[in-house]
């Protein structure tokens, strides 16, 4: 809405072009050494040699899955501090995380080393659960509030984080180490199958969301004036909500527990294009896809001891960057 | 060697040596190794001195490579209790458990009465080992580094428990095997090897582990060792920049197998070559006497790949930008 106007224009050619940097930079950065002319070669003419392949089927996945997870998690992110009208709320604090936990640990303590292909599946299937859990508990005959949401899904998690505990202290040894690995935030997963897969849960959720954009904004009015508007404020909230967590709830299943992002990139873009949806959704996309992407890069590049939990370095690194962005601009907005 | 280069390398290395054996005698021979009697007081690796008035005869190990050692000094029959980790050799099995290495339950240990705990700095509480300590009972801490550190652990626990000829007599045919085991020469091939503790994550034995020294001993390089950290996680393109040429697993996070989209880079020479060997996992990371035979197989299987390398292509698929 208001501050939106006037910062428009060059924002989102800057978050365009900075995403693309970030790609460019992430698929540049590697112990294989790949020269510009090899680059070329390897996208424009599909030479096949070693630099070709690193670039092709390890560098390019990994930095698409962090792009699609980074902005992914930034826009469920701005949908639930809508939804909530909590600048704190972000993907996890509903539970997700920990019903996704749940679901991959269960995966490897019960079936076999070799049903890792299944672990996404089944940690997108505790997500939808544990987010679902929380909806229905919340509900109630006059509606949702956003207070007993927040109550729920902490309650759901608390439960859940229980339960993982549980799980990671019975299990018998050496079960499970593929797995905390994951729960660290991983994406190092980034296959080109595991891009394809998440793609579309990715498209369809963010385009869905940019779709009830009128909607949040009107939900920021709160309940009562957003149904004097005219807004159907019940089956807004649900889309949300369901939307949100499984927008969520899937790019956790492949790449793991990546904190910080959800919570902090939809400020970021807020100081940027303002708090209205229309523009905000789509600039939290931009800005939550090159952090993450940068935010890999540098895990990749920086540690000598192999590689870093990216989620370590999104913390590091994101908390300065928002300071930088808030103090820059006077905490306006 | 030769008796007649024996005797030649005597000449040429006495005068140097000669204060350096006497001084080693004095401090061997005297107050620790030549104390087959008893009273006798023993420094442990922590620096405690640990003092017993008779041969042990309840013994409570608290790590699996310590059970291994109280096994082959012959003093088994004196073990009371182990973790629930000791499983080699099979009769280990069947002793009383006090816990896990990480978690021993100290009130189990103090039931069982030991007039000893052996006890290891790596993997051991201190705080537990202390908790057993304050209950009157001597602990004596083991905690070798390397091979050689193991073969003395063998011989100081021999003296501990009252094998004193025992534990020198199987050091002593362990170190021998030991250097058999190495190849004649490690300037030949030296081909580049990766040691992996877990095939997803990739997490490599780098520095300062057993199968760095193994490695190293066998005539190989070890490709982890440029990562600081002992045991680094490596991504893919880490492995195909490193193109180890044989690498071994051991499955000791129980995911022994690569999954296959990590072996189908053939940039990299020991998937291409089939050269991937699994190792026990046990085997190559218990400080225990069975490091030898680890060491044996490392060095066979290394033995191999340097009999196979002349009939193997000079790394095709390289391509252009691949640097050797």
């Amino acid at each position: 809405m208001k501050g939106g106007g006037e910062r428009s224009g060059a924002v989102f050619p800057v978050l365009a072009a900075a995403l693309l940097g970030a790609l460019a930079l992430s698929a540049a950065t590697g112990p294989v050494s790949i020269s510009p002319r090899a680059a070329f070669d390897a996208i424009f003419r599909g030479t096949d040699d070693t630099p070709a392949r690193v670039l092709l089927s390890l560098r390019l996945p990994r930095a698409l899955l962090g792009a699609l997870v980074g902005g992914a998690l930034a826009s469920s992110g701005v949908a639930f501090q809508a939804l909530l009208r909590n600048p704190l709320a972000d993907p996890y604090i509903l539970g997700v995380s920990g019903g996704a936990a749940v679901g991959a640990l269960t995966v490897a303590l019960f079936l076999s080393a070799d049903a890792s292909p299944l672990l996404p599946l089944c940690a997108f299937g505790g997500a939808a659960l544990s987010a679902l859990a929380v909806f229905l508990l919340a509900r109630r005959r006059a509606g949702i509030s956003p207070e007993r949401l927040i109550l729920m899904g902490v309650v759901v998690g608390a439960f859940l984080n229980a339960v993982i505990m549980l799980m990671v202290t019975l299990a018998p040894p050496g079960k499970i180490p593929g797995a905390l690995y994951w729960l660290m935030g991983d994406l190092g997963q980034g296959t080109p199958h595991r891009v394809a897969v998440l793609f579309p849960y990715v498209a369809l959720g963010t385009v869905f969301l940019y779709l009830l954009s009128r909607g949040l904004d009107m939900l920021l009015l709160g309940d009562h004036a957003a149904f004097q508007a005219g807004l159907s404020v019940e089956r807004v909230k649900t889309a949300t909500y369901l939307t949100a967590s499984l927008l969520a709830g899937s790019v956790v299943a492949v790449s793991g527990l990546i904190g910080f992002v959800g919570l902090i990139v939809p400020h970021g873009a807020r100081v940027l294009v303002g708090s209205g949806h229309r523009r905000l959704l789509p600039a939290a996309f931009l800005l939550g896809g090159a952090f993450l992407v940068l935010s890999d890069t540098l895990a990749r590049a920086a540690s000598p001891a192999g590689e870093l939990p990216v989620g370590a370095v999104t913390a590091l690194a994101g908390a300065p960057f928002f300071l930088y962005l808030l103090r820059r601009n006077g905490g306006r907005s | 060697m030769s008796g007649r280069g024996r005797i030649d390398a005597v000449r040429r290395f006495l005068p140097g040596f000669l204060p350096v054996v006497a001084l080693l005698a004095s401090v061997i021979d005297r107050p620790a190794f030549a104390a087959d009697r008893f009273p006798l007081a023993l420094k442990d690796d922590r620096g405690v001195t640990v003092r017993l008035a008779a041969p042990p005869h309840r013994i409570v190990s608290l790590a699996p490579s310590l059970t291994e050692i109280v096994f082959l000094l012959g003093r088994e029959g004196s073990l009371v209790g182990v973790t629930r980790f000791c499983n080699v050799p099979p009769a280990a099995s069947r002793l009383p458990k006090i816990g896990g290495v990480s978690d021993p339950d100290v009130e189990r240990i103090v039931a069982l009465s030991p007039d000893l705990v052996l006890c290891t700095t790596d993997g051991n509480p201190r705080d537990k080992v202390r908790a057993v300590e304050e209950m009157g009972i001597p602990c004596f801490a083991v905690a070798p580094q390397d091979l050689e550190a193991v073969f003395t652990a063998i011989e100081r626990l021999g003296v501990l428990l009252g094998a004193l000829d025992r534990g020198r007599a199987e050091a002593g045919s362990l170190r021998r095997r030991a250097r058999l085991a190495r190849p004649s020469s490690l300037d030949a091939d030296r081909p580049s090897v990766l040691f992996i503790v877990s095939t997803a994550p990739i997490i490599a034995a780098g520095e300062g582990t057993f199968m760095d020294e193994l490695v190293r001993l066998s005539g190989g390089r070890n490709a982890a060792a440029r990562f600081s950290g002992r045991y680094p996680r490596l991504s893919v393109e880490e492995m195909v920049a490193a193109r180890p040429d044989v690498i071994f697993v051991a499955g000791m996070a129980g995911v022994e197998r690569f999954p296959p989209e990590v072996t189908r880079w053939k940039e990299i020479p020991a998937f291409r070559d089939g050269a991937v060997i699994t190792l026990d996992g046990d085997l190559v990371t218990r400080p225990g006497p069975r490091l030898v035979t680890a060491l044996e197989r490392v060095s066979a299987a290394l033995a191999e790949w340097r009999a196979g390398a002349a009939s193997r292509p000079k790394a095709p698929g390289a391509g252009a930008g691949g640097k050797r």
